[in-house]
């Protein structure tokens, strides 16, 4: 009975919060849970193929929809969390909207992106099947602590679950060492060539997660990522189950998943990633994945991932939340040679992490390549950011706290493409600009 | 006028946008017409030399990089001192404030410190984490940044960087944060401190230039407006 009150008031909330116009992607299942601790434990008996949770730093609502929306392509109902609340909360809000009002749920397959730092309360109610772990990046360090601890938390959610099928990142050497943990049985993904050229930037977890010396690396794709070895331990990149190889960076994207030629329509090589992890996972669970490519034509992209915005010129706006997805974003922008404005919107709330000095460990000085036209800074830490531009000798054209201004002024002028980059907070209220100043999706 | 800046260990310790403190030096010294020169001191490069250093740096890292760069620095200790006690100038933050003390207690064992400074550090259960506000008395202002240590500092008689307004401090209760001893400023204040606060970068690079050039007559005055600015920002939005 307390559980099918729980149902109704999220339900409740959720319909209370549409009329007001909120989201609702957590607060229903916070109230519903504190009436009902353990109603994500549904999960487990009424999912019938089994549940698939991802997490990681980078890449985990973009891996965790690409599941979802592959899987309902071959005909499966899916239950995902979608809009990316990974907190217990998000997914009890997830768990009773799907539900009918007599509390019962019906699903094939359950995708959760989970947040790292929930994975032991998560998994004190719900087994997955299978994990996948995209990668672990610097992060919300005030949050945290240090990626050290981030590890430790994900090393005891997975002791948690009996015979956890894992999908880890072959490349990242903080992923692959949760593959040696009991009771698990590990595959990993991992890009085998090449592709980049060879940088330093920012290598934060350089040092061998075993005995702590320093990595080397046969060849490198970014951050940590790439063919790595211990010199002093043997800790290696290990044998790849899900291999990618010929990879052509062009648009659309070409490249082969264990000989299998991918043609697929998106910016960004470490959506190569998210791709192979989702492969990954599906022939893990179980799933034949002959026909991949078709499977992802029906995905949307969730808003900021690189997502363009029709105007008099195209208005890009790409969410990033860290140096990894930072340097990412720019490395991205910087393969597009049109003439461009670039707009960047530092905030600093809870979910940003109230820690801005990340800003010193990405290489922003890469964005004024000639291609660049002019360079806006905006959002809660507007003169954070631009202290950056300012000790990289370079100059910022306009700083300004309303976005609004900042995107009106760009349209003016003689560039090809805007882009918009944000940190997480900044991103529904850039949307809401983007949206009433009329740019169509 | 030349300065040379050495940054230890920057493969090591380089946690939280260290790499903006180096830069804000640099860049304060080249804006003013005076040759700077940063040379990073890595685990390969072997024994240190710090006969024609100006500036030392020493970041902050993770506490399982911190023990391998203690080891290192150990063996340097002689070297260190000396250059301390002869008016070297240190620039030292979070895991590098702590190595500068006798020693740092974690709950399962202790780490040795250089025995620069007459401080101890102990880990304590909660991080202390947030952004903070400091008054000191040796320059005009307030000092702004962001802290996050698990270890409290015991400073003992030494001079602390300044009083806290806002935030943790060194050992959470005392009301202060950091030590400044000679011309070694040590602090919790992570990361890109120096480029919020120009006239603690001044006061570092003044320093240097005092000890290396007997007849150095001061800095220029550079335009600062962003900086003051953005240390005005933090100032107003925490302090009371």
């Amino acid at each position: 009975m307390r559980k099918l009150l729980a149902v109704w008031l999220g339900k409740a909330l959720t319909i209370a919060g549409k009329l007001i116009g909120k989201k609702s992607s957590s607060s229903p299942g916070h109230y519903a849970l504190k009436l009902c601790p353990d109603l994500v434990k549904v999960l487990n008996t009424c999912v019938k193929k089994g549940i698939i949770v991802t997490c990681g730093t980078n890449g985990k609502t973009t891996t965790n929809n690409l599941m979802a929306s592959a899987l309902e392509a071959k005909g499966y109902k899916v239950i995902c969390n979608k809009l990316g609340a990974n907190m217990l909360s998000g997914i009890a809000t997830t768990v009773l909207q799907q539900m009918n009002i007599f509390g019962k749920l019906e699903a094939d397959y359950a995708c959760l992106e989970i947040d790292e730092a929930y994975t032991p309360i998560v998994f004190d109610y719900i087994k997955p099947k299978v994990m996948v772990i995209t990668n672990l990046f610097r992060d919300q360090l005030d949050r945290y602590g240090e990626i050290d601890i981030t590890s430790d938390i994900i090393k005891r959610a997975i002791a948690k679950v009996p015979n956890l099928k894992l999908v880890l990142n072959g490349d990242d050497p903080l992923c692959v060492q949760f593959g040696m943990e009991k009771n698990v049985t590990p595959y990993y993904y991992g890009i085998s060539e090449k592709v980049l050229p060879q940088t330093d930037d920012t290598k934060e977890g350089r040092f061998c997660p075993v005995c702590g010396e320093e990595q080397k690396y046969n060849y490198y794709h970014y951050s940590q990522l790439g063919d790595f070895y211990c010199p002093s331990c043997g800790f290696k990149r290990p044998d790849i189950d899900f291999n990618v190889t010929g990879v052509s960076l062009g648009s659309p994207m070409k490249f082969n998943i264990n000989g299998q030629r991918m043609e697929i329509n998106y910016k960004g090589f470490y959506n190569i990633y998210n791709l192979v992890a989702v492969y990954g996972a599906m022939n893990v669970i179980g799933e034949n994945t002959d026909d991949f490519a078709s499977l992802l034509t029906g995905y949307k992209p969730q808003i900021g991932r690189m997502q363009e915005y029709k105007f008099n010129k195209p208005v890009i706006l790409s969410l990033s939340k860290n140096p990894a997805g930072f340097n990412q974003a720019i490395a991205t922008v910087n393969t597009d040679k049109r003439k461009k404005d670039v707009i960047i919107a530092i905030n600093d709330k809870a979910n940003d992490g109230r820690d801005v000095s990340w800003l010193w460990d990405v290489d922003f000085d890469k964005i004024a390549d000639e291609n660049l036209n002019t360079l806006t800074t905006t959002g809660i830490r507007v003169y954070d950011i631009s202290l950056r531009f300012k000790y990289a000798d370079i100059n910022v054209d306009r700083m300004t706290h309303d976005m609004a201004e900042a995107v009106t002024e760009c349209l003016k002028t003689g560039s090809e493409v805007v882009y918009v980059l944000v940190n997480y907070t900044a991103l529904y209220s850039t949307e809401a600009v983007l949206k009433k100043l009329g740019g169509e999706v | 006028m030349r300065i040379k800046i050495y940054h230890l260990y920057p493969d090591l310790l380089n946690l939280y946008g260290d790499r903006g403190n180096i830069e804000c030096m640099r860049k304060r010294l080249i804006w003013r017409g005076i040759d700077a020169e940063v040379i990073m001191h890595t685990c390969d490069d072997g024994k240190l030399d710090l006969s024609d250093a100006d500036i030392v740096f020493i970041g902050g890292g993770s506490d399982r990089e911190q023990k391998i760069v203690c080891d290192k620095l150990l063996e340097q200790r002689k070297e260190i001192k000396e250059y301390v006690e002869n008016n070297g100038t240190l620039v030292a933050v979070c895991g590098g404030y702590q190595l500068l003390g006798k020693y740092y207690k974690l709950h399962d064992e202790t780490i040795e410190g250089l025995d620069i400074l007459d401080i101890f550090t102990e880990q304590g259960k909660k991080r202390l984490i947030g952004n903070i506000v400091l008054e000191p008395d040796f320059i005009e202002g307030n000092i702004v940044g962001f802290e996050n240590h698990g270890g409290r500092t015991y400073i003992g008689n030494h001079k602390p960087l300044g009083k806290v307004v806002y935030g943790y401090g060194n050992d959470e209760k005392t009301g202060y944060e950091g030590v400044v001893y000679k011309n070694v400023v040590a602090t919790y204040l992570h990361g890109p401190l120096l480029p919020k606060n120009p006239k603690l970068c001044d006061y570092i690079l003044t320093n240097a230039l005092k000890r290396k050039y007997t007849d150095f007559k001061g800095l220029t005055p550079l335009g600062d407006e962003l900086e003051e600015i953005a240390n005005g920002y933090i100032v107003n939005r925490f302090k009371k």
